[in-house]
C-alpha cells in the first residue's frame, strides 16, 4: 500500500464524512451497493493485493476547481509528472488559461484539467483495444498502456484532452486518479500539491470547506453533455464578457448573459487572408487516415459497383465482370485495397498489436469499423484468388467470400462514418461525414471500374461507351451527394457556436485557397461528369474529358479528405502560450526547437512492426486463451 | 458497476522503489523549503517530497523542487577541472593539484603586480552558509583582497542598505507567522506566486481564515495583483512618491502612532517636512495612482491594527531601491507596525541562502554582521581566526556592480567566480563581455561546466551542487535549516568547502590559519562568533536544526540552558522597545527626497522595459533550463507586449520581436496580453543573451544595487525565419 507518513499534513487527507445519494445527472454516486460482489475485492496495484480501508471506496469520487484561485503555478501538474515519472512532452494534468478585459482591469483565469473520470467514459467505449475500465473502486477510468496499440481514438473523443498519445512510446496513458493514494485515505498527488488553494478532490458532489459553488461551468470548459464528467466548479469572481485563449486555436468564450454561460465563438486572430497552406495539409500526421479512407471508400465502392451493378438497374456495368477487364480489376481493387489497410496500421502506435482492434465490438465503433473492413478485405482476397482460379468447383466458396465482402464493405463504412461522429469534434460531427464517404465510395469507386476498363478495352469495343456513360453517372451521383453534403456542412459549420465555426473559419482563411480548388474541381468534375454521361467518351476530346475528370476527381477527393483532418478543432482545454499550444508546437517541430527533450516537445514518428513482440504473444498465447479472449469479445 | 471489461487487470502505478529519504532545504529561493530526497537502492536520487511537518512549507514544493532530484545528473555537470592559456584556446582536463597551483601562483602574480586588490572575488546566494563563512576568512583573511562581493548585490543588496539604515542591522524582522495575524498585508513589487508560490501558499491559506485585505504595488497585473484587494498599478520607478504620500496622508489626517515614534524613532521631524511635499494630488501625477486611492490606501494601512509589508525586487531592483526599503520602514515605524505579530517589513529575499551569504560571508564586512568600518569587530575577527587585525582593510571595497567597471578601467585584472553567472544575470552583457575580455585570469567554480561565463573562464573549478554536500542555509523569515548529503558528488566534483580549504593550504597564511575541514565544526566557530548577536545561533547544533526542520535565529545558548525548546514559528526581531541596533536603540525615520534619474521612455524608445521572473525557472536557468517538467513552461524567451501597441506596430502574437534598448537588442518571442499598460513590456530575465542586452543597470547610490526594471525600448519587426534561428542557436540549455 502507499506509504502515509507519520507527518501527513491534514490538508492531504480526503475530508468527507457525508456524501450524497444521486449526482446532478440523476446516477447514483455508491457504485456498488453494500452486498455486491464488486465489494472487497482488491485493486492489485503493482500487485499488492491488499484491499484499501477507505470508507467511501464504492463512491463516485471527481475533482473540485475552484477557478478563481489558480495561480498557474504549475504545482499540480508537476506533482502528477513527479509521481507518474512523466518525461517532459507527457502530462496528465495540465494549466491553460483564459484572459479578458483592458490594463489594468485584467483578469486571467488559469484551468487546470486532469481526467474527470467520466459516468459516461466516451474514451472507454471509443477504444477498439478495450484498455480502458471504470472501476467500482472511486468512479476511476483507468487504461492500461500494455493493452492500447496506440491509435488514439481516446485523444480523439475526449473533450478535455485527459488521454495522452504518447508520439515517442507509441502508447496512450492517462491520470490515474491516484487511486493508490485513495486507497489509503490521501488525496491525489495534484490536489496535495496545490498551492493557490484551487484544487480539491471528493466524493462527487460534496462542495469542500469555505466553498460555496459546485458548477459545471467555466469559460473554456465544454459542455457537459457528451460524458457528464466528475468535475466541479467554483467561479464566482466577476468575469469579463469575452475572454480569449493564448493559444493559437481561433477560438474565444463569449458570455451569454441569459444562461449566464459562456460559449465558445470564432476568434479571427489571423486575420481574413486565404492561404494553400499546402505543406500542412498534405504532410500532416494525418495523412494516413486520407489515405486510408479514400482507398476503403474506393475499394468498397468499386467492389459493390461490379457486383450488385448488374442486379440494381445497372446492367452496362456487366461488362467488367468480363475479361480481359475482371482480373486487372480485381488486381486493382485488391492493391488499393491492401495500400489503405497498410498505412492505417503502421500509423498505430505499436502496428504489431493490431489484432487488438477487434476487442471492444461491444462499444466501439473503431473495432466495429476495423472488422467490418477485415471482413470486406478477407471475401475480397479470396474471392479475388478463386475467381483467377475459376473452377465451377470454386464458385460456390468464391459466393461465400463475395458475400463477405458485400456484408463487410458497408458494415465498415457505416462504422467508418460512426466513428468521425465524435460531439467533441464539432467538425467532424455533421452528416456531410457521411455523405463525403459514401460520395467517395461512388465516384472513386466508379473511376477506378472506368480508369481498368479504359486500360483494358478500346473505347470503341462494344458495351464500352455504354459503361462509360453509366460510371459517369454513378460518379455525378457520387459528387452531388458530396457537393450537397459540403453545402449544407458550411451553412451549418458557419452558423454553429462551437469550435465547428472555428474550424471553418480556418477552412476559408488559412486554408482557403486549398479549399477553393477543391470546390472548383469538385465542379469541374460535375460538368464533366455530366457531359460525358450525356455525350459519352470518344474521340481526342473525349479522352481529354476523361484524363481531366480522373485528375479533378483524384485532387478534389485528397484535398477535401485532407481538409477534413487538418481541420477539425476539438473541444479540448484552452493551452498556455507555449505548453499545450498547438501554435508553439507546430513551431518548435518545425524550427528544430523541438531538438532538446528539456522543450517538452517532441516529433510525431512512425513505429516499428515489432515481428518478433507478435510471434512472443503467439508463442505465450495458449488456444485455450484465445478461445476465451474471443469469448470475452462476443459476450459480455 | 464495473463497466468496460468483465474481469480486472492489475494495476500498474509507477513506483520509484525509494528506499531510503535524505533530509535536505532545497537550493533554489529564499523561502527555505524543507525537503526530502527519494533515493532508489542504488543510489540514485529519483523523488522528492515536501517535509510534512517542516513549518515553512508543510508538506508543500514549488514546481522547481518537486523536480529538484534531477540537478544531480543534469546536462551539463562540470566533471574535472579544466585549464587554458587564453580564452581563444580549447581546455584541458588537469588535475585538482594542478589547477588549485595555477590559481594560487596567479592570484600571487596579480596581487604582486597589480596590488592586492587587483584580484576579485564574486560569489553567490547558493552556496551554504559553512561555505560562505569559510570563503569569508579565506578572502578577508588569506587572499586579502577587498573587492570580494556577492551576487546577492543583484537581487538583495537594497535590502541589506534599507534595513542597516533604518534599523542599524540587516536582518528581516518578521516571519511567515505573520500571514496568520496580520490585518492588512501590502505587497511592493512582489509577485507571491511568481517568485515565491509557498509563501503565497501560506498567506492564502491564513487570508481564507481570517481576510484581510491585500494591497499590491506593480505596474503590471501579476496573478497576485489580479487577486488583490486594491491593485495600484504605479509608474514605474515611482515608489517613493507613493510612500512619502501614503505617509502625508497618515500624519496629515493624525492617523500615525505617536507613542510608537516617540518611544522608538529617531529623525521624525526631518522625514515629516519631507513628505509635506508629497500631498496626494501632486504625488498622483507622478506615480500614476489617483488620489483618492492613495488616500484609501494610507487610511486603510494605518488604520489597521496589525499591517504588513513585503517586498521583492520590484523595489529594490530600482536606483532608488535601498530608499524605496527606508520607505517601506519608514511607513511601519509611523504606524507602529515593527515587531509585534502581523506588523512588519518583511523583505522575500531571492537565492536559497542569500540570508547565509549576508550573514556570514563577510563580503560586505565581517562575519556575523559584522563591520570592516569598526575596529573592535576587526579585533575580534582578527584574534579568532588568528590574522593581524592590520590585514583587514578599514573599509568595504567594491560590489559586484563597481568590480566589473574596475575591470574595465583595469584596476582589477584577475577573477574568481563562485557559482553565479554573471554573463547572463548582469545588466549590459555587451559591457560585461567587454570587462571579461580584459582579464588576466578568470576562474570560474561552478557545478556546471557550461555556464555561459565559461566562454571567458582560464580555470574550471568543477564543484558539487546542493545536496551532494552537507550544511546551512538561512531563509527569508532567519531560519537555519540543514542539507544532508545524498549521495556523492558527481565525476570529480568537489564541495565549495573543500575546494576552498585546499586552496587556502596553497598560502603560506592560509597553512597558518585554521580551516576546519568538517562542515559542523565550521558552524561551531560561527556559533561562537554569534554569540550574543542579533542573530544568534549559538544554541544551534546540526541534529537540533533537522529534528526541528529548521530553527529560526535568535536560538542562544541561553534558551538552552534555560530548556526553551526552539518555537515552530514566529520569532521575530525588535518586539521590546528600543532595541533597535542603532546605539542608542531606537530606529531612524529618513526623509526620502524623490530623484527622477531613470531612463524613460522618449520619442526613440516609446516603451518601458521590465523585467522579472518565471515561477517555473530559476535565475540563469543553469539548472531548470535542462529539467524538462521545468523549462517545458518557458522553452525560450518571450516578452509581454499589450495587444493595442502591438497592433499599431504590426506585431503579431507568438511572433519574433527584436527589442532595441541604447545597449544592444535582443530577440524575444511576443505574447500580446493586456497584463502590461500600453507603454510597457515585460521580459524575463532568465535567458542567455536576452533581456541583459538590453537593460541599463544604473546603481542605488547606497546598495550599489542596479535598476534592472527600469529602462527604455522600441520594438521593430524582424525576419521570422532568422529570428527563429537565432532563439535556437541562443537556447543551448
Amino acid at each position: 500500500m502507499f506509504e502515509v507518513r507519520s507527518d501527513e499534513p491534514d490538508y492531504a487527507f480526503l475530508q468527507d464524512r457525508e456524501t450524497q445519494t444521486k449526482n446532478r445527472y440523476g446516477k447514483d454516486i455508491d457504485l456498488a451497493a453494500t452486498g455486491d460482489a464488486l465489494h472487497e475485492q482488491s485493486l492489485n496495484i503493482n500487485h499488492d493485493e491488499a484491499i484499501g480501508d477507505n470508507p467511501n471506496r464504492y463512491k463516485q469520487h471527481g475533482f473540485f476547481f475552484t477557478a478563481d484561485n489558480c495561480i498557474g503555478c504549475h504545482a499540480c501538474e508537476s506533482a502528477c509528472s513527479e509521481k507518474n515519472d512523466n518525461p517532459a512532452h507527457i502530462a496528465f494534468r495540465s494549466v491553460g488559461y483564459v484572459e479578458g478585459g483592458t490594463y489594468p482591469d485584467y483578469q486571467r483565469i488559469n484551468i487546470s484539467m486532469a481526467c474527470n473520470h467520466c459516468d459516461d467514459p466516451v474514451c472507454l467505449k471509443g477504444c477498439p483495444t478495450r484498455a480502458y475500465t471504470k472501476f467500482a473502486e472511486y468512479g476511476a477510468v483507468l487504461q492500461d498502456p500494455e493493452i492500447c496499440f496506440g491509435c488514439g481514438y481516446c485523444t480523439w473523443v475526449c473533450p478535455y484532452n485527459a488521454p495522452q498519445l504518447d508520439p515517442v512510446k507509441g502508447q496512450v496513458s492517462k491520470c490515474n486518479m491516484c487511486v493508490d493514494r485513495l486507497e489509503v485515505g490521501l488525496k491525489p498527488s495534484c490536489v496535495s500539491a496545490c498551492l493557490g488553494k484551487a484544487l480539491d478532490f471528493g466524493v462527487i458532489e460534496n462542495i469542500p470547506e469555505n466553498r460555496v459553488q459546485a458548477k459545471t461551468e467555466i469559460p473554456g470548459f465544454p459542455t457537459v453533455d457528451i460524458t457528464h464528467p466528475n468535475i466541479r466548479f467554483q467561479q464566482t469572481r466577476t468575469t469579463h464578457r469575452e475572454m480569449t485563449r493564448t493559444d493559437s486555436v481561433p477560438v474565444k468564450y463569449h458570455r451569454d448573459d441569459q444562461a449566464g454561460l459562456f460559449k465558445p465563438v470564432v476568434d479571427k486572430k489571423d486575420g481574413e487572408a486565404k492561404q494553400w497552406n499546402l505543406r500542412k495539409l498534405l504532410t500532416s500526421h494525418e495523412s494516413a487516415h486520407v489515405i486510408f479512407t479514400l482507398c476503403t471508400q474506393a475499394t468498397v465502392g468499386a467492389f459493390l459497383l461490379m457486383l450488385l451493378g448488374p442486379w440494381l438497374g445497372l446492367p452496362q456495368l456487366a461488362l467488367v465482370k468480363q475479361a480481359p477487364v475482371f482480373l486487372p480489376l480485381l488486381a486493382t481493387i485488391a492493391v488499393l485495397c491492401t495500400l489503405g489497410l497498410y498505412k492505417l496500421n503502421m500509423h498505430l502506435g505499436k502496428p504489431h498489436r493490431f489484432y487488438r482492434g477487434f476487442n471492444n465490438l461491444r462499444l466501439s465503433p473503431v473495432s466495429r469499423e476495423i472488422a467490418g473492413v477485415s471482413l470486406f478485405y478477407t471475401g475480397l482476397l479470396g474471392y479475388s484468388v478463386l475467381a483467377a482460379i475459376d473452377t465451377g468447383f470454386t464458385d460456390f466458396i468464391a459466393g461465400m467470400f463475395a458475400l463477405l465482402s458485400l456484408i463487410g464493405g458497408p458494415v465498415g463504412l457505416f462504422y467508418m462514418y460512426k466513428l468521425y461522429r465524435i460531439p467533441a469534434r464539432p467538425f467532424w460531427d455533421h452528416k456531410q461525414t457521411g455523405t463525403a464517404f459514401v460520395g467517395a465510395a461512388l465516384s472513386l469507386g466508379s473511376l477506378i471500374l472506368g480508369a481498368v476498363a479504359i486500360a483494358a478495352l478500346p473505347l470503341d469495343a462494344e458495351g464500352m461507351q455504354p459503361l462509360l456513360q453509366t460510371l459517369a453517372s454513378t460518379m455525378l451521383v457520387g459528387f452531388l451527394l458530396e457537393g450537397i453534403g459540403h453545402l449544407l456542412h458550411a451553412r451549418d459549420m458557419q452558423a454553429s457556436e462551437d469550435e465547428g465555426a472555428a474550424s471553418y473559419y480556418r477552412q476559408t482563411t488559412q486554408f482557403g485557397k486549398s479549399f477553393q480548388l477543391r470546390n472548383a474541381l469538385l465542379a469541374v468534375a460535375i460538368v464533366l461528369a455530366a457531359s460525358i454521361m450525356l455525350a459519352g467518351l470518344s474521340g481526342v476530346l473525349g479522352m481529354l474529358a476523361g484524363l481531366l475528370l480522373a485528375l479533378a476527381t483524384l485532387i478534389s477527393s485528397v484535398f477535401g479528405r485532407s481538409l477534413f483532418f487538418v481541420l477539425v478543432i476539438p473541444t479540448t482545454m484552452p493551452g498556455a502560450f507555449f505548453w499545450k499550444n498547438p501554435g508553439f508546437v507546430e513551431h518548435a517541430r518545425e524550427t528544430g526547437l523541438a531538438d532538446a527533450p528539456q522543450h517538452g516537445i517532441v516529433y510525431e514518428r512512425h513505429h516499428a512492426f515489432k515481428v518478433d513482440e507478435l510471434v512472443q504473444t503467439v508463442k505465450e498465447t495458449s488456444l485455450a486463451d484465445m478461445i476465451e479472449h474471443a469469448k470475452s469479445i462476443l459476450g459480455k | 458497476m464495473l463497466f468496460g471489461r468483465n474481469q480486472k487487470n492489475p494495476i500498474t502505478i509507477t513506483d520509484k522503489q525509494v528506499v531510503k529519504w535524505t533530509y535536505s532545504t532545497c537550493g533554489y529561493c529564499s523561502t527555505g523549503c524543507a525537503i526530502e530526497i527519494g533515493s532508489n537502492a542504488d543510489g540514485k536520487p529519483v523523488a522528492s517530497r515536501g517535509v510534512g511537518g517542516a513549518d515553512v512549507n508543510r508538506g508543500k514544493l514549488c514546481v522547481k523542487g518537486i523536480f529538484e532530484h534531477e540537478v544531480f545528473e543534469a546536462q551539463g555537470r562540470g566533471e574535472i577541472p579544466l585549464l587554458r592559456g587564453a580564452a581563444q584556446q580549447s581546455f584541458d582536463a588537469v588535475g585538482w593539484d594542478q589547477a588549485f597551483d595555477k590559481m594560487a601562483a596567479e592570484i600571487a602574480r596579480i596581487q604582486a603586480q597589480y596590488g592586492r586588490d587587483a584580484f576579485a572575488i564574486v560569489s553567490t546566494g547558493q552556496i551554504l552558509t559553512e561555505e560562505f563563512y569559510t570563503l569569508g576568512k579565506l578572502a578577508r583573511g588569506v587572499i586579502g583582497t577587498n573587492n570580494y562581493d556577492g551576487n546577492t548585490t543583484l537581487c538583495m543588496a537594497s535590502a541589506v542598505s534599507g534595513y542597516k539604515r533604518s534599523f542599524g542591522s540587516d536582518g528581516p524582522p518578521g516571519c511567515y507567522e505573520d500571514f496568520e495575524h496580520t490585518d492588512c498585508l501590502m505587497a511592493w513589487g512582489s509577485n507571491l506566486p511568481e517568485q515565491h508560490p509557498i509563501i503565497y501558499w501560506r498567506m492564502k491559506e491564513a487570508q481564507e481564515k481570517r481576510g484581510f485585505p491585500l494591497i499590491v504595488v506593480d505596474p503590471r497585473v501579476t496573478m497576485l495583483a489580479q487577486n488583490a484587494d486594491i491593485h495600484l498599478p504605479i509608474t514605474p520607478g515611482t515608489d517613493l512618491v507613493l510612500q512619502n504620500a501614503l505617509i502625508h496622508v497618515i500624519l496629515a489626517e493624525g492617523l500615525e502612532d505617536k507613542a510608537y515614534i516617540e518611544a522608538n524613532t529617531n529623525g521624525f521631524e526631518a522625514m515629516a517636512v519631507e513628505v509635506a511635499k508629497y500631498d496626494p494630488t501632486n504625488a498622483a501625477k507622478i506615480c500614476g495612482i489617483d488620489e483618492d486611492t492613495i488616500r484609501t490606501v494610507a487610511r486603510l494601512y494605518a488604520k489597521a491594527e496589525r499591517a504588513m509589508s513585503i517586498w521583492t525586487m520590484g523595489i529594490n531592483q530600482s536606483t532608488h531601491g535601498s530608499d524605496g526599503v527606508v520607505g517601506i520602514n519608514n511607513l511601519n515605524l509611523v504606524t507602529g507596525n515593527i515587531g509585534k505579530p502581523g506588523g512588519t517589513s518583511l523583505s522575500i529575499t531571492g537565492q536559497c541562502n542569500a540570508m547565509g551569504t549576508r550573514e556570514w560571508s563577510s563580503c560586505s564586512g565581517l562575519p556575523g554582521y559584522r563591520a570592516l568600518e569598526k575596529a573592535e569587530d576587526r579585533e575580534e575577527i582578527g584574534k579568532f581566526w588568528g590574522v593581524d587585525p592590520e590585514f583587514f582593510p578599514k573599509q568595504r571595497g567594491l560590489t559586484e556592480t563597481d568590480i566589473f567597471p574596475a575591470i574595465e578601467t583595469g584596476q582589477i585584472k584577475g577573477l574568481w567566480l563562485v557559482a553565479t553567472n554573471p554573463m547572463t544575470s548582469m545588466p549590459n552583457t555587451a559591457r560585461i563581455r567587454k570587462a571579461f575580455e580584459k582579464l588576466e585570469f578568470l576562474v570560474v567554480q561552478d557545478s556546471f561546466a557550461d555556464v555561459e561565463t565559461m566562454e571567458y573562464a582560464h580555470l574550471f573549478l568543477p564543484a558539487a551542487i546542493w545536496a551532494e554536500k552537507e550544511g546551512t542555509f538561512t531563509n527569508t523569515e532567519r531560519r537555519v535549516n540543514i542539507t544532508r548529503p545524498i549521495k556523492q558528488a558527481f565525476g570529480q566534483s568537489q564541495s565549495d568547502l573543500w575546494i576552498f580549504n585546499q586552496l587556502a593550504k596553497r598560502f603560506d597564511q592560509g597553512r597558518r590559519i585554521e580551516f576546519p575541514e568538517q562542515p559542523e565544526q565550521v558552524f561551531e566557530e560561527m556559533k561562537f562568533l554569534s554569540k550574543g548577536r542579533l542573530m544568534d545561533v549559538s544554541g544551534m547544533n546540526y541534529a537540533l536544526i533537522e529534528a526541528n526542520r529548521g530553527i529560526q535565529w535568535p536560538y542562544t545558548e541561553q534558551h538552552v540552558e534555560h530548556g526553551e525548546r526552539p518555537k515552530a514559528g514566529g520569532v521575530r526581531l525588535y518586539t521590546e522597545p528600543r532595541t533597535f541596533r542603532h546605539p542608542d536603540g531606537k530606529a531612524k525615520l529618513i526623509a526620502l527626497p524623490f530623484i527622477d534619474n531613470n531612463e524613460v521612455p522618449d520619442e526613440q524608445f516609446p516603451f518601458w522595459l521590465n523585467t522579472g521572473r518565471l515561477v517555473e525557472q530559476f535565475h540563469t536557468r543553469t539548472r531548470t533550463g535542462k529539467i524538462g517538467n521545468n523549462n517545458k513552461f518557458s522553452p525560450t524567451a518571450f516578452m509581454e507586449i499589450n495587444p493595442d501597441a502591438a497592433i499599431e506596430l504590426g506585431i503579431k502574437h507568438q511572433s519574433y520581436v527584436r527589442v532595441v534598448s541604447r545597449r544592444g537588442d535582443a530577440v524575444v518571442m511576443a505574447m500580446l496580453t493586456q497584463r502590461v499598460p500600453k507603454n510597457m513590456v515585460f521580459v524575463p530575465f532568465h535567458f542567455f543573451d536576452c533581456v541583459n542586452r538590453l537593460t541599463l543597470g544604473l546603481l542605488d547610490p547606497y546598495s550599489r544595487q542596479p535598476a534592472f526594471k527600469q529602462a527604455a525600448v522600441r520594438i521593430e519587426a524582424t525576419d521570422q525565419v532568422a529570428a527563429a534561428r537565432l532563439n535556437k542557436e541562443s537556447r543551448g540549455y
